[in-house]
């Protein structure tokens, strides 16, 4: 028996998936937090602690991420695009584009059949492209992450925001929040902008269908919901969205 | 004969009292607030006190800025661009380019005797704006008024790569995580914002004298930033703030000029300052 370790350190959170063979035996997520090294330190044990495993047992392990070379355990490391890509298709081998909407950027990739990456485009230089536009007008809203989407749902006039800069986007929350504007309409309004954005990225590499969704920003129901709408498809979700790179990095450690 | 010129702001009003030959007489500056009617309403009644002057004293009123269609006591509305560039002229004359970095959005303009040729303006992202500087001076925990001279005492060039002001924001904590020193992180963030208007300005091609206006202009770290930026000499009006009020009150000295030359009268009857109450939507 064989097992792979699959590690993503990313700017907001650190995920590690367990491959045993090609079954996914565990996984985890926890903040990244000011210390990449200790974030891949802490995921490594608790990974090895779930699958009740020690560091003999494994075979490889492969680091990604904005954080990878803090993983100095791993044998070697894998870029994210590379590992998202994988991920997806181990997942959901249909699928021949991929969106990934993680907490400082998104990216949308093109892949053929064995998981392949043909084409991709990554937005990063904008908050108001990234998840981390949710997390700020989610602060605004004074509410917690896993309360945005669900909240977002129960809208029916989303609020129209007049930039594509999260900073004015978090002034613009405030005035509409003291106008008495639902909560709802405005977490639903940034979802729609958010989504815009992520269009247009993935019009960038022309999208190809069936297309998947993945990173942080899937967990979000009414972004997924409004990327559709915005993009005229269905988009495939995968159960754990946030982990999709990590596992990408262990299917790579595998091979 | 006294005229006024009430630039609304996103973040500053500014209102100028001036004479038949443009001196300004009474100058105030306050915050803007979210209600703009009674704001403006507020800063004309002390402008008019620091002058001893009353509203029905005042020939014409022209209100400018972004929150211009809020001034109910204005006899008329010009945008802020013909203002700034009519008060930045007024001041040099040998303006080319002018160039305004304003609380939230930043332009500049292209000037040919006087008259306003050609424009760009960023007012869809903060980065180059004044807000910049505000988000990250909160991050750093000092006053927007001390970045300038705080910025002076920088001896080591540090770069903000981030484009976007909430990623900035990140880089900020993370640079001083590594033990960097708050004077070259300011002075690091003084030369994005520079840049940024730097690339904005180009798209005009920026042409001697260039005028730095706007409540930026009064950080001199940002100053000197945009000079090494744009590799030129850089003019600053006394009162930076003030052009936009400056050039809507010469606006309004030479609207009410063209009018009684026509023989048309001048209405100033709708004026409501005190009806002024709140700002509704």
């Amino acid at each position: 028996m064989t097992w792979f370790i699959g590690i993503d350190i990313g700017s907001a959170y650190t995920k590690g998936v367990i491959l045993k063979d090609s079954e996914i035996i565990a996984y985890h997520t926890i903040p990244s937090g000011a210390n990449y090294r200790s974030a891949a330190d802490t995921i490594k044990q608790h990974l090895l602690k779930q699958a009740d495993l020690t560091l003999n047992n494994i075979t490889a392990i492969v680091a990604t991420g904005t954080g990878a070379a803090s993983a100095d355990f791993a044998s070697r490391q894998a870029s994210e695009i590379v590992c998202t890509a994988r991920g997806i298709n181990s997942i959901f081998p249909q699928a021949r584009t991929v969106i990934e909407v993680a907490g400082q950027a998104s990216k949308a990739i093109k892949i053929d059949e064995r998981g392949m990456v043909k084409n991709f485009a990554v937005s990063e230089k904008c908050a108001a492209g990234s998840g981390r536009f949710i997390e700020v007008i989610a602060n605004v809203l004074r509410m917690d992450l896993k309360d945005f989407g669900p909240l977002s749902l129960k809208s029916t006039r989303p609020v129209t925001f007049g930039t594509g800069c999260a900073v004015f986007g978090e002034s613009e929350a405030i005035t509409r929040v003291a106008e008495g504007i639902p909560r709802e309409d405005i977490a639903a309004g940034v979802n729609k902008a958010l989504a815009g954005k992520i269009s247009s990225l993935a019009h960038k590499v022309r999208l190809e269908e069936p297309c998947a969704i993945c990173g942080g920003g899937a967990l979000n129901a009414g972004l997924v919901k409004a990327a559709e709408k915005e993009l005229g498809i269905k988009l495939l979700v995968p159960a754990q969205p946030q982990i999709v790179t990590a596992l990408g990095a262990a299917v790579i450690a595998r091979s | 004969m006294y005229f006024a010129g009430v630039d609304i702001g996103s973040t500053m009003t500014k209102v100028v009292l001036t004479d038949a030959a443009d001196n300004i007489l009474s100058s105030v500056k306050g915050p803007t607030g979210p209600e703009h009617r009674q704001l403006a309403n507020e800063v004309m009644k002390r402008v008019l006190d620091q002058a001893k002057l009353k509203l029905d004293d005042i020939s014409y009123i022209v209100a400018t800025g972004y929150g211009r269609v809020n001034v109910p006591f204005a006899d008329e509305q010009i945008t802020e661009l013909s203002c700034h560039a009519r008060g930045v002229s007024s001041l040099f004359p040998g303006v080319r380019t002018a160039i305004d970095i304003g609380g939230q959005d930043a332009k500049c303009m292209k000037i040919r005797n006087g008259k306003l040729v050609d424009f760009v303006m960023n007012d869809k992202c903060a980065a180059g704006t004044g807000r910049f500087l505000e988000v990250t001076a909160a991050t750093l925990g000092i006053k927007l008024d001390d970045l300038g001279a705080l910025s002076l005492k920088s001896t080591k060039k540090i770069e903000i790569s981030n484009v976007c002001t909430i990623f900035a924001q990140q880089e900020i904590v993370a640079r001083l995580s590594e033990g960097e020193k708050v004077e070259d992180i300011i002075a690091g963030l003084h030369h994005a914002v520079a840049s940024r208007v730097a690339i904005l300005a180009r798209r005009l091609k920026v042409e001697p004298d260039v005028v730095l206006t706007g409540g930026v202009a009064k950080n001199i770290g940002v100053v000197t930033a945009m000079r090494e930026a744009l590799g030129c000499e850089i003019l600053v009006p006394e009162e930076p703030l003030l052009t936009g009020a400056l050039g809507a009150a010469i606006l309004a000295r030479e609207n009410y000029d063209k009018a009684g030359k026509r023989g048309e009268p001048v209405t100033t009857k709708g004026r409501r300052l005190e009806k002024a109450t709140f700002f509704t939507k």
